[in-house]
């Protein structure tokens, strides 16, 4: 909200502080000071009025004129795009030298197309006087040639722009902020003038209210005004408004925005000849129910809303926007009748929404106007049209008040003040401060206060609340900051968050770089990843945009993603990891979620770094990232792994399987699709994988239980053979041990390639077979025995060929 | 061979070690003495032609003069390799061969480190789902009815009564509704709000809330030293705290918190739009009417709650200028927080 300090100074007396002083002791108390703005400017002594003696137009050009400018001494040649720009008149003239406010330009003599300039004729818009303007500042005749327009023009105002918190409606207003300043500085608040002479015609005789839905509207009264003469606000006025953002439109329309700004009450005024019957009903709108709102659009209305009607039609929505119809005209002298209502707070926010309609009025009905302002807001209003229209005030005030409204009462304890401060307060001072807020005790004992809020603090409602008011009116920043002086143990489990962060650690240390990506993204990205349950994805019904359209059920069409951008920028390869949720809607619209660890791999990442120009195989890029699966259950204990071939709609045919940890199924490991792949014309194989974390966090606390260090040495012996590519490394190991002796205690493949020598569809693996015994060292003998009997098995069973080392 | 033949045979060769200038005429000295057909092995061959008397102290002087040529070759070896040389054996510019580590993500950092800070503090680390209810979420919050915040335009409502959380507070009702006071603890997670994805602003986003509720009594005093010492752990030990009153409807009294700018140190930078603090997160004291919906006695129970956005953390604490970043995934970026 903007609130010009020239205006607050009228209800409080603070000229004698510096803005910077206004500003920290409003943002130090709990209205935040934005910004603080310059309206108008200083102008220098090269601003004078000046006389346009002559204007003709500028040979070379259509829209410029070329005139003779008098300021009183001297006559200067001009050059001036302005419309309306003519002989005669008076205008405001910067001289060469003169500094242009805002932008900061300094006149200069100037030659434009041709013709010499002197000077420049101002705009409103150029003195800094307004946002925007159609041509150059006329003043009225009686000002003289040479007078500085310091001395005309209003002299620079500053502006707080406040935010106020959605508690506080009472600051909604120049008087409301007036009254945090009297409470603040303990300075009286001189309240603004309501007084008026009222004429002999009741006000009863002339218009007739009523209010036929209470529930909504607590009170409506309205005053009636003869003989108004609308017309242009006068000058003070109408800067107020500009400053506060409201645009001037005429006397009486001014009038009720000065009154609403100033108070915080919205007033409507309706011309009463043009309300059928020169009557108000206040009722709901019929379903179906039209009125054209002052904006120019036509608007549906429904049952729920609440209109102020006439006897024929709705002439205004309540509390959020007039009607077209009834709008006062500018021209002439009329009748007015003058709304001051209290609308529900609930009603007028619903109504706003729905019609899509956020005015001024709203905004302060939606959050709460003080139940008891209608009153003196509409004598406020009445007087000033009185002073400024010469209206003719019809007497008494139409009041239909339903009201149930008592002053709250909240009982404070002087303790608890200080329990929750922190801060030893005494009695007395809390007290004073209350009070300094017009929140006045009406009895007191040694332990607690009986507190009476203001109507218009409706935001005070608890013991909480006053502490509150005591603390930012006490000052937060005499808070002390005492040492924390809680036991240091908490006992709540949160085991979870620390296993979690066990398995990124492991991650990182294999070389994955964290990923984070949005919980959504849209359906068609999902689709090209799975579309086998899209009946069970959770649509997100209002998304920001359909990019973020759905949540996601997979963290794999992101990893892709994300590891594609990379390769389009460059990046040689990468490797990364995410933990993160995953969400599924189930048969009767719950939403289930589920955290899961996603693994992606780029370009030759797992080669070494001389070693990177060599085509990656499809082969290598998979078992790059099963070795990682491996090595991070593993650490983390997690059981048993298994691995078997399955399909999976993003991966490649016969490159993804299933990743099985202690015979259950976590998630797969595969190649990405060629066709996905293809999207970010990346060439090599991108392998990835997904598993549910909480399968591979269930063993992480397990206590590693050790084995004694081998006591007895090892005797090796190795094998090469070429076998069918069917066979695989897992008939390999099982056939070995079928036909191995206890002693056989590691099997590891040290070789394994194809080649054209030893043919298509058959490949060449070695393995190093080791024996150990626990109890004494092994013979040779006894090692070859067996070795033996094991390539024998290898020859009978898997049709190998043994090649000789 | 006589003993003063030994004693002169002895000096020059040590003499010779001394003069050798580099590593290969070390070497041939080396095997020149105690080379298999050096000179000393040859000695001992000849011990039968030293007279009978002589032999013992003879092979003992041998023995002693074998050590100490080795000692004084050995000496003079590590003295000879120091010497400047022009053959390169390992040329210490290549890149090594290891890998990498990955790095943390900037938000994973910024919530371990906070719960790590905070875990001295003796608050434990509470989760809850992301998918939330209107009850947990607004309603035990004490949001006002009709505050803008449950809008279509700034929530995403999920059908019926599911959400995706705006905050992470709704974690802290229901470690309230399910367990009884002190309950200490913060709640790091991912939290939802329908803003258009700027330079500052994104939908999905990430915050921290703290809790802290006791039937000892809490103070505006405590909350204020817990983010103190936050701050200081956090952005280093010259960060300060300020308190602004503010307007939350869970906190009663409500406070803005500032730490004091890390960058300038408080004289005011850029980083600050020059005022030498920066906005971190919003505080105060829990207000009454979420214990009353929790099930606590309101006048039983004291405690504050304070909460703030990871990403804002990061983007501060690091010199990050776009929240965008954080989700973008670009290595060359993330690689950074190693
Ligand atoms: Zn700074």
């Amino acid at each position: 909200m903007k609130v010009p300090i020239s205006w607050l100074n009228d209800y409080i007396e603070i000229s004698d502080l510096s803005v910077r002083e206004l500003a920290d002791r409003l943002t130090f108390s709990g209205v935040e000071v934005e910004s603080i703005d310059e309206v108008g400017a200083r102008l220098d002594d090269n601003f004078v009025v000046g006389r346009v003696v002559s204007a003709v137009a500028h040979e070379n050009s259509d829209h410029l004129s070329v005139c003779i400018v008098s300021d009183g001494t001297a006559e200067f040649q001009v050059v001036c795009g302005a419309p309306n720009v003519c002989a005669g008149i008076m205008v405001p003239f910067a001289r060469v030298g003169a500094v242009i406010p805002g932008g900061g330009f300094k006149i200069k003599r100037a030659r434009l197309r041709g013709v010499d300039s002197h000077g420049m004729i101002c705009s409103a818009a150029e003195l800094c006087l307004a946002e925007e303007s159609d041509g150059i500042m006329i003043f009225d005749e009686s000002v003289c040639a040479g007078t500085p327009l310091r001395e005309l023009l209003p002299p620079p105002e500053t502006v707080l722009d406040l935010e106020i918190t959605w508690n506080r409606s009472d600051c909604l207003s120049i008087i409301g902020i007036a009254r945090e300043f009297a409470a603040l500085l303990d300075r009286p608040l001189k309240l603004p003038s309501v007084d008026f002479v009222e004429s002999d015609a009741p006000v009863d005789a002339l218009a007739r209210i009523k209010v036929e839905a209470p529930d909504l509207c607590p009170r409506y009264t309205a005053r009636v005004l003869r003989g108004v003469r609308d017309g242009v606000s006068p000058l003070w006025m109408r800067r107020r408004l500009e400053m506060c953002g409201v645009r001037a439109i005429s006397l009486t329309v001014d009038v009720t925005n000065y009154v609403m700004l100033e108070t915080g009450q919205p007033l409507h005024a309706f011309d009463l000849s043009r309300l059928a019957g020169q009557s108000i009903f206040v009722r709901r709108a019929t379903e179906g129910e039209k009125i054209k709102t002052l904006d120019g659009i036509e608007r549906e209305l429904n049952s729920e809303m609440l209109v102020i009607a006439d006897a024929e039609r709705a002439v205004a929505v309540a509390g959020v926007m007039g009607g077209e119809e009834s709008e006062i005209n500018r021209e002439g002298s009329e009748d007015v009748l003058l709304e001051s209502a209290l609308f529900d707070a609930a009603s007028v926010k619903f109504t706003a929404s729905k019609l899509g309609l956020a005015t001024e009025s709203c905004r302060r009905f939606e959050r709460g106007v003080d139940p008891d302002l209608a009153d003196f807001a509409s004598r406020r209003a009445t007087a000033l049209l009185v002073e400024h229209a010469g209206a003719q005030v019809a007497q008494g005030m139409v009041d239909c008040d339903s009201r149930n409204f008592s002053n709250t009462c909240i009982e404070l304890s002087f303790e608890r003040v200080r329990q929750i401060m922190g801060v030893a307060l005494s009695d007395d001072e809390m007290l004073r401060i209350l009070e300094s807020l017009s929140v006045y005790v009406e009895e007191r004992s040694s332990e607690r206060a009986l507190c009476v809020v203001p109507s218009w603090r409706l935001d005070l409602t608890l013991e909480a609340d006053l502490i509150e008011e005591i603390a930012r009116l006490y000052g937060l920043d005499k808070v002390p900051s005492a040492l924390p002086r809680t036991a240091a143990v908490s006992t709540l489990d949160d085991s979870f968050f620390y296993h979690r962060g066990r398995c990124r650690e492991l991650l990182l240390g294999l070389g994955f770089t964290e990923a984070m990506h949005y919980s959504f993204l849209s359906a068609k990205e999902l689709d090209a990843f799975d579309k086998r349950n899209v009946s069970g994805r959770a649509v997100i019904p209002n998304p920001v945009s359909a990019d973020y359209g759905v949540l996601r059920d997979s963290l794999l069409p992101q990893m892709a993603a994300s590891l594609g951008r990379n390769a389009s920028r460059q990046v040689e390869s990468a490797a990364l990891f995410e933990i993160g949720r995953v969400f599924r809607r189930d048969d009767q619209g719950a939403i289930h979620e589920d955290e899961r660890v996603a693994l992606g791999i780029m370009g030759p990442r797992g080669r070494a770094a001389i070693d990177r120009r060599r085509p990656v195989t499809d082969e290598e890029a998979v078992l790059w990232l099963k070795g990682a699966v491996e090595a991070l259950t593993d650490a983390l204990h997690a059981g048993e792994l298994t691995f078997k071939l399955s399909e999976h709609p993003a991966m490649e045919r016969g490159w993804c399987a299933d990743i099985i940890l202690n015979g259950e199924c976590i998630g797969c490991v595969g190649l990405l699709a060629a066709a996905l792949r293809h999207h970010w014309r990346m060439s090599l194989p991108m392998p990835l994988a997904e598993l549910r974390l909480a399968p591979l966090l269930s063993g992480v606390d397990k206590i590693a239980v050790i084995e004694p260090i081998p006591a007895y040495p090892a005797i090796k012996r190795d094998v090469a053979f070429i076998s069918d590519s069917s066979v695989t490394h897992h008939d390999v190991l099982e056939c070995i041990h079928a036909a191995a002796p206890e002693e056989l205690t590691k099997i590891e493949l040290f070789d394994i390639f194809v080649s054209k020598e030893i043919g298509k569809g058959r490949r060449s693996l070695g393995y190093t077979l080791s024996f150990r015994s626990t109890k004494r060292t092994l013979t040779d003998q006894e090692v070859n025995e067996s070795f033996v009997k094991i390539v024998r098995t290898l020859k009978e069973k898997l049709k190998v060929d043994i090649r000789d080392s | 061979m006589t003993l003063a033949e030994l004693d002169k045979l002895q000096a020059d060769s040590l003499m010779e070690v001394a003069n050798a200038a580099d590593a290969e005429t070390l070497e041939k000295v080396r095997i020149r003495y105690l080379g298999r057909n050096g000179v000393v092995p040859a000695i001992m061959k000849q011990m039968k032609e030293v007279a009978a008397a002589d032999r013992p102290v003879f092979g003992k002087n041998v023995n002693q003069w074998r050590k100490e040529i080795e000692t004084a070759i050995a000496a003079k070896g590590t003295e000879v390799s120091k010497a400047p040389s022009n053959k390169v054996l390992f040329d210490c510019s290549l890149p090594g061969r290891w890998h990498t580590p990955g790095a943390r993500h900037p938000v994973s950092r910024v919530i371990e480190e906070s719960a790590a800070i905070f875990a001295r503090l003796g608050f434990s680390v509470a989760d809850g789902p992301d998918i939330e209810n209107r009850f947990n979420n607004f309603t035990a919050l004490n949001t006002p009815a009709h505050h803008p915040s449950m809008d279509e335009s700034d929530t995403f409502w999920m059908g019926g009564d599911q959400l995706l959380r705006t905050q992470t507070s709704p974690v802290q009702i229901r470690m309230m509704t399910s367990h009884k006071p002190p309950v200490r603890i913060i709640t790091p997670g991912r939290t939802y709000r329908r803003d258009t994805t700027d330079a500052t602003h994104s939908a999905n986003f990430h915050q921290i809330e703290g809790l802290y509720v006791d039937t000892e009594p809490v103070s505006l005093a405590d909350l204020k030293a817990t983010l103190a010492y936050y701050a200081r752990e956090m952005m280093g030990s010259e960060a300060g705290v300020r308190f602004r009153p503010h307007f939350f409807p869970f906190t009663e009294p409500s406070v803005e918190v500032d730490f004091s700018c890390h960058v300038c140190r408080g004289q005011g930078c850029r980083v600050c739009k020059m005022s030498g603090w920066i906005e971190i997160a919003g505080a105060g004291m829990v207000d009454p009417r979420v214990y009353e919906f929790v099930g606590y006695d309101p006048a039983k129970v004291f405690g504050f709650a304070f909460g703030f956005g990871v990403e804002r953390i990061a983007m501060i604490k690091y010199g990050i200028p776009d929240i965008r970043w954080l989700y973008e995934n670009d290595v060359r970026f993330l690689a950074q927080m190693r």
